[in-house]
């Protein structure tokens, strides 16, 4: 039986932590598949830790607070050390249904060919405030114009790795800006990348805990600061 | 000697150092070839400014491009130490960049493990 990893960065989501965790469970039991949650704890303040244990998930606890592309790493290194076949990312916020990340396993599951997988909030938009699909594709315009790929939400949390992606693609940034940095990672490794439409769950916590459109800048920043200094050696 | 002369004779180790550690690195496999061949088309440009630094100000001049006083000792000395901190600012931020990936390993392997013990031990 193949073995999907669930992996949820998380930092101070003691409010949502654990309904994210039960709510996956309720919807990937008795699948053609094993599945292991593992919520990597990016050294929260609050009761993400506690919760996210008792809830019956996998925790791995950084140390010190490093960064959401971090604990997707952290994440993505415990997959590979455990022989997972397929990896899924998700945000801690609750903004992504359960049935899309069962619907983007299934595809990764099909033998598609696809090395990562971006569920892509973009492709049907709805309910999205305007300055977020404002922020998302201003994103992506940049990520297509630093790295040269195209895709329609190079921001999204949702992702799914095959089992070559998984050992294989890393990269530098620890913040947000790794959203792009992975695509373009992806790139140089020759991984073949796809999307998937997704819809996203708005509540006024996930409004709050997303990014704000101003970090957009930071961002672009950093992967513009990677690109040039990429010329130079690592 | 001709101040031209000993703006060479002064930059070309700090180029040949250049091109030594962009060629034991790429050998190393710490750059791609990529990253190797751009090191080099920067350290061979600069070599190159530097040995026609007489005959670009001459051109710069004759045209009427610039009024500035050939080059003085001082300037010489001043490129000279730019090239230098160059050089040393780019070795010191690759040497930089290994520590920042090595300690997040080290903070990602720590993480893992601990945390292997802490998850035996609740399923206990």
């Amino acid at each position: 039986m193949k073995k999907v990893a669930i992996i949820i960065p998380a930092y101070n989501e003691e409010k949502t932590i654990g309904s994210v965790v039960t709510e996956l469970q309720k919807t990937l039991k008795n699948q053609s598949f094993d599945f292991e949650i593992i919520v990597v704890d990016d050294g929260s303040k609050d009761k993400t830790y506690p919760i996210a244990i008792k809830s019956g998930s996998t925790v791995i606890k950084h140390i010190m607070n490093s960064g959401q592309g971090a604990a997707t790493t952290t994440g993505l290194s415990y997959a590979a050390a455990n022989n997972f076949d397929v990896a899924a990312t998700l945000d801690a916020d609750g903004q992504h249904d359960p049935n899309d990340i069962l619907n983007g396993i299934n595809i990764m599951l099909k033998n598609t060919g696809f090395d990562l997988l971006i569920g892509s909030r973009m492709l049907e938009i709805k309910d999205m405030p305007r300055s977020k699909v404002l922020g998302n594709q201003g994103l992506s315009f940049f990520t297509y114009l630093l790295f040269g790929v195209k895709t329609t939400d190079s921001q999204s949390g949702l992702r799914l790795f095959s089992k070559k992606a998984i050992s294989e693609l890393r990269w530098r940034a620890t913040g947000y800006e790794f959203c792009s940095e992975m695509i373009w990672r992806a790139k140089q490794a020759k991984l073949s990348i796809d999307e998937f439409p997704i819809r996203t769950i708005y509540t006024d916590y996930s409004r709050a805990k997303g990014q704000n459109n101003w970090n957009a800048f930071n961002i672009i920043k950093s992967l513009m600061r990677s690109r040039i200094m990429e010329l130079f050696g690592e | 000697m001709s101040r031209y002369l000993i703006l060479i004779i002064l930059n070309t180790p700090i180029v040949i150092a250049g091109l030594l550690n962009a060629l034991v690195d790429y050998k190393t496999k710490k750059y791609s070839r990529k990253k190797f061949i751009i090191q080099v088309v920067i350290w061979l440009i600069i070599f190159v400014s530097i040995a026609l630094t007489k005959f670009i100000y001459d051109q710069l001049f004759s045209n009427h491009l610039t009024s500035t006083e050939p080059l003085s000792l001082f300037d010489v000395i001043e490129i000279t130490g730019i090239i230098l901190v160059l050089f040393m600012a780019n070795r010191s931020r690759i040497k930089l960049e290994t520590i920042e990936k090595r300690f997040n390993n080290l903070h990602q392997i720590l993480s893992i493990r601990l945390s292997e013990d802490e998850n035996r031990k609740t399923r206990k």
